[in-house]
Order: C-alpha cells, then sequence, then structure tokens
C-alpha cells in the first residue's frame, strides 16, 4: 500500500514540481540508487566487493556517447552497444579477479579499473583522452510520427531515471527469490562450504557480475546522457567505484532497499557540501562566526572537505551500525516494538564467526 | 565393484607426504571408520576425495567414474557430498535456507527445495529452528545443521569429519544413531571420528592411517587389537 502511494507520488512530481534544481536532485537520487543497487548483486548478495565498478560505468557511458558523436547512433541503440560493451569487460575481469579471493580480489578488481581508465586517457584519436567526450544534443525519440521526447527538460531524465531506479530494484527483487540469490548468498557467507554444496563458483561470481555489471553499464549510459560530459576521471576514477560502495555499506550492504537509504543519506549530504551549506549553517546557529579565523578557513575549506566528510561517515556507520542506516533502523523498531521480547535480543553463542 | 575406490592415492605438499600410497574401497551401503592421531592425514584425504586438493599420484573412482581433478561442485553433484571438521554454517541465512542450499543442488525451484529442507529437518527434529539464524546455533545443532545439508544434496556416499567433535555424550548418542539411520536408507559413509567407542559401535570396516600411511585396515574388533595400531595410539610400551 505504501509502496504504491510512494510510486504515485514519484509518478506526479514532475507535473506538480517545476523547480529545476529539485527534479536535478531527484535525477541525481534515482542514479545513486540504480548505482548501488547494481553493484549489491555481486558486493552485497555475492560478498564480492568490487572497487572497480567504474570500469562498466565508464564504459557504459563512452560506448553510448561515442557511437552518437561518432557514428550518429541513437542512444535507444547504442545502449544494447553499451551492455554489449560491459558484459564483455565483465567476463574479462571476471576470469581475472576471481581467482583471487577477499582483500586480493578487492586489489584486483580496482586495477583492472584503472587500467580501463588509463587506456581511455591516452588512446587519444578513439576516445578523444583527457578532454572527455561533450555531448551536441540527443537526437527526438520518436514513435512512429509522434514525438515522445525532445530531451530538452528535465522531465523525460526523471522518468527514465525512475524507471532504471526501479528496474534495478526488482532485478534485486528477483535475484533474491531466486536460486541466483541463495547460491549468491551461500558464496558469500562461505565459499568453501558453497562449492562443496554442489555450487559452480566461477559460473555464479561470474553471473552475479554479469548481472551487476549490466545495470552500472546503464548507470553509465544515463549518466552520459543526462549530464552531457563525460571523461575519464569523471566516470572511469575511483571516486565512481567508492561512491557505490558507500551507498550499500551506509545504507545496508546485501538488503534491497539498503542501497535506497544509502542515496537518500549521500545525495543530499553531497549537495550539501557542494553548495557549501555546512559552513553556513554553522554560521547561522552561531557555532562559529563567520568572520572569525575558523569561520573563514571552514568557509573556504569545507565544500573541498567531501572525501573527509564521506570518510568520518563510513567510520562511524561502521562502527555504530554495521548493518547500515538500515539495519540500524530496523533494530531500534524492533526494539520499541518489544521492548524485553527474548528473540529481540542479539543471538549470542557464535564461537567462531567473525568478529 | 565397489562404490569408491581410492587407489595408491598420494598427496605431497612440498616435501610432506601428507597422504602415501592410501588405498581403500567403499563398499555400497557399509560404514568406514577412518581413524588415526592428529595429522595422520585423514582429512587432506577426504579433500583429495571431494575435490579441493588433486591427488599428486593415485587415482579415485566413484561409481565408476575417475574423479582426479574434478571440482568439489562436479563431486557434489555426482552424488558425493562432506561435512566440515569446523562446522560452516552459512551464519546469516536462516536454518531452513542452509539445507535449501543442499536441496537446490537437485532442483532449480525453490519451492521443490523448501519442502524438500523443510521434511529434511522434520525428519531430524530440527523444524523447530527452521526460522533461526544458523550462526546463533549451538555447537551441537551446527553439527546437525551440517548434515541436514548435505543429505539435502541427495548423496550416495556421505564424507562425515568428526562430527561428534566438541559434542558431549547426549548430543554424541544423537549423531550416533542419525548415522545409524543413514545407514539403513541404504547410503553409504566414511566417517572421520576420534571417539573409539563410537567408531566400534557404528563401523563396518575400519581404516587406520599414521602419517600419512594406511597403518591397519580391518574389522573393528580386529584393528583394535592390531599391535601396530595400539604403538601408533598409545606407544610401544603398552604393546602387551
Amino acid at each position: 500500500m505504501l509502496v504504491f502511494v510512494i510510486l504515485a507520488a514519484l509518478v506526479a512530481l514532475p507535473k506538480l514540481v517545476t523547480n529545476p534544481y529539485a527534479l536535478h536532485l531527484m535525477i541525481l537520487l534515482f542514479l545513486a540508487v540504480a548505482m548501488g543497487e547494481a553493484w549489491n548483486i555481486v558486493g552485497g548478495y555475492c560478498g564480492q566487493y568490487s572497487v572497480g565498478h567504474a570500469a562498466y560505468f565508464g564504459v557504459g557511458a563512452y560506448a553510448t556517447l561515442m557511437l552518437l558523436q561518432y557514428r550518429q547512433v541513437a542512444p535507444w541503440w547504442g545502449v544494447w552497444g553499451a551492455i554489449a560493451a560491459a558484459l564483455m569487460i565483465s567476463v574479462v575481469i571476471g576470469s581475472i579477479c576471481f581467482r583471487l579471493r577477499g582483500p586480493y580480489f578487492v586489489l584486483a578488481s580496482i586495477a583492472v579499473a584503472e587500467i580501463i581508465r588509463l587506456v581511455v586517457l591516452n588512446w587519444k584519436q578513439f576516445t578523444n583522452g583527457a578532454e572527455g567526450i561533450l555531448l551536441v544534443d540527443i537526437p527526438p525519440l520518436k514513435l512512429g510520427q509522434t514525438l515522445i521526447t525532445d530531451w530538452l527538460s528535465k522531465t523525460p531524465f526523471y522518468y527514465l531515471g525512475l524507471a532504471l531506479a526501479l528496474s534495478t530494484l526488482l532485478v534485486n527483487y528477483l535475484v533474491l527469490h531466486s536460486k541466483l540469490g541463495y547460491y549468491f548468498q551461500a558464496i558469500r557467507e562461505d565459499q568453501d562450504a558453497a562449492h562443496s554444496l554442489g555450487i559452480n563458483l566461477t559460473f555464479y561470481k561470474n553471473a552475479a557480475l554479469a548481472i551487476s555489471a549490466l545495470f552500472t553499464a546503464l548507470s553509465g549510459v544515463f549518466y552520459g546522457l543526462y549530464i552531457g560530459f563525460i571523461d575519464p576521471p569523471g566516470v572511469l576514477g575511483l571516486d565512481t567505484s567508492v561512491q557505490m560502495v558507500l551507498i550499500c555499506i551506509i545504507g545496508g550492504i546485501g538488503t534491497i532497499l539498503g542501497p535506497v537509504v544509502g542515496a537518500l543519506v549521500l545525495v543530499p549530504l553531497s549537495e550539501v557540501l557542494r553548495a557549501n551549506l555546512l559552513s553556513k549553517a554553522l554560521f547561522v546557529l552561531g557555532l562559529v562566526k563567520e568572520t572569525s579565523r575558523l569561520g573563514n578557513f571552514l568557509k573556504e575549506n569545507l565544500a573541498h572537505a567531501h572525501v573527509l566528510i564521506y570518510g568520518i561517515l563510513v567510520v562511524v556507520v561502521i562502527l555504530y551500525m554495521p548493518d547500515g542506516v538500515l539495519g540500524f533502523l530496523r533494530k531500534l523498531l524492533a526494539r520499541n516494538v518489544r521492548p524485553l521480547a527474548p528473540s529481540s535480543r542479539p543471538v549470542v553463542g557464535d564461537l567462531d564467526g567473525p568478529a | 565393484m565397489a562404490l569408491l575406490e581410492i587407489k595408491h592415492v598420494f598427496k605431497f605438499f612440498g616435501g610432506l607426504a601428507a597422504n602415501s600410497d592410501i588405498d581403500v574401497s567403499v563398499e555400497s551401503g557399509m560404514i568406514l571408520g577412518l581413524i588415526g592421531p592428529n595429522g595422520s592425514g585423514k582429512t587432506t584425504l577426504f579433500n583429495c576425495i571431494t575435490g579441493y586438493y588433486p591427488p599428486s599420484k593415485g587415482e579415485i573412482i566413484f561409481k565408476g567414474q575417475r574423479l582426479n581433478g574434478l571440482q568439489p561442485d562436479r563431486v557434489c553433484k555426482l552424488g558425493m557430498a562432506r561435512t566440515w571438521q569446523k562446522v560452516r554454517p552459512l551464519a546469516k541465512l536462516t536454518v531452513l535456507d542452509n539445507v535449501m542450499v543442499g536441496a537446490l543442488a537437485r532442483t532449480s525451484s525453490l519451492k521443490v527445495a523448501r519442502d524438500a529442507a523443510m521434511e529434511q529437518l522434520r525428519s531430524m527434529r530440527m523444524e523447530e529452528k527452521a526460522q533461526r539464524l544458523a550462526g546463533g546455533l549451538s555447537i551441537g545443532e551446527r553439527k546437525k545443521l551440517e548434515v541436514a545439508r548435505v543429505l539435502a544434496t541427495k548423496p550416495e556416499l556421505l564424507l562425515l569429519d568428526e562430527v561428534m567433535g566438541g559434542l558431549n555424550p547426549a548430543e554424541s548418542e544423537e549423531i550416533i544413531q542419525l548415522i545409524l539411520q543413514i545407514k539403513k536408507r541404504g547410503l553409504t559413509q566414511m566417517v572421520i571420528e576420534h571417539d573409539m567407542k563410537a567408531i566400534m559401535r557404528i563401523s563396518d570396516w575400519v581404516v587406520v592411517l599414521n602419517s600419512g600411511e594406511k597403518l591397519a585396515e580391518g574389522e573393528p574388533a580386529q584393528v583394535v587389537r592390531n599391535p601396530a595400531v595400539i604403538t601408533a595410539y598409545l606407544g610401544d610400551a603398552n604393546v602387551a
């Protein structure tokens, strides 16, 4: 019921709100949800912490925009090229990185993504190198003779983003409620045990990565079309990979709604930091005088300190909310509903599980 | 022909022979007890049989098929399942989900797997625990869960690696009854155990390993009287 109300509100929103900044925020939110949910499949369910997902994001964006700019292929055809490219590199990356486990897998995933970034950066004739690709305009989408959209306002991107976010949520739901979900989680919990229970580790890890890569690439395509400019550090850099992981860790890793909560925390936070609202808030609240030395320092530097603040946030979440904000809220709720029921207490007796 | 034939299997780790010329055949329907002091190569042999290590030399033949180099998931699909000495519950999944993962080796339908898993838990009187997280079980319950989970993969040959280790006498007795019950259903079992009384009670055939080599084999009553076995366990002074 609540789901339908939220859905109806989201569908109706562009009709009610015309403020472009508000729509822009919502679009960023949808993008963050899609990226988090996409990463969640391989990182959250299958437990393979890839910190190289920028590779799929960037390749998706580059494939579509290059096809559009250099070959005049409309993005709704180009997107298939993007998907094919992302799936192809996911097979290559998977077959390299899945030979390794745990931290070694993480490092290898970063290394492979960096290799792709450097190739795109240096292969100037093909990718335009560090200058990136500036999208001139997207051809209008027509069905027969009827114009569906000319891409001139934010509204079509809003609905496209909403559809993308919803489809990643749906894919998460379908994966979790199928054999794949059980096998992915078994691999996350204990690879060797999973192997002995008839689970082909290579196949299922690569399947998780492929599904994840597909939707990461779609997010990249969406980003490229919406922002209209891509360059190697912007779409292929480590920042993008880390952001996808952060959305999940902060929201709640390995849950369907975790990345949504993570996006709801991170997107507003990054906007607040970008607009330097944090230092303004400190001045307005009278905690720091704007004219004091500290005030000046904060005003100049706080906007650039987003990485520092993300870092602090991650430390706080890991220390105090190991199941993410979503897990924390659930625990609070359970405690308030049944304050003294024995089953709501944490289970003790975990003899050899990880601390 | 024997269900499982281990033919002159060697396993080297560097210069160390963890298994050296092991030759054992497991007949269909029997319980084979595998005993030996710590470090005698029992678990290594299990790992070689189930595909975790390829044997350095020798052959492992299951139902007439050569297993050498086959991955553990393939071995499981062929009808051989093992438990782990150090239990490996899928901690963040429920007990039912743990068993379902086993059952999914034989079906792709979640409903079929859920029914089979529930049936398995019921037959082991664990159905009230079905919705508990596996990470929250006691050690005795975890050992039972290990067995329930491998039984759900519908094996013909079960390899149990110290399922009674760390259990109190009542829990051990429950496992012994479970092993005998599994035998009645026609399954073949290879059991590693330190509890000699238990091994004597359940085994049809006992194989003794020592320092990676097969020291002796025979019916339980013969093996315990074998001077070489007594020496290996208790030292020279105790040989009458």
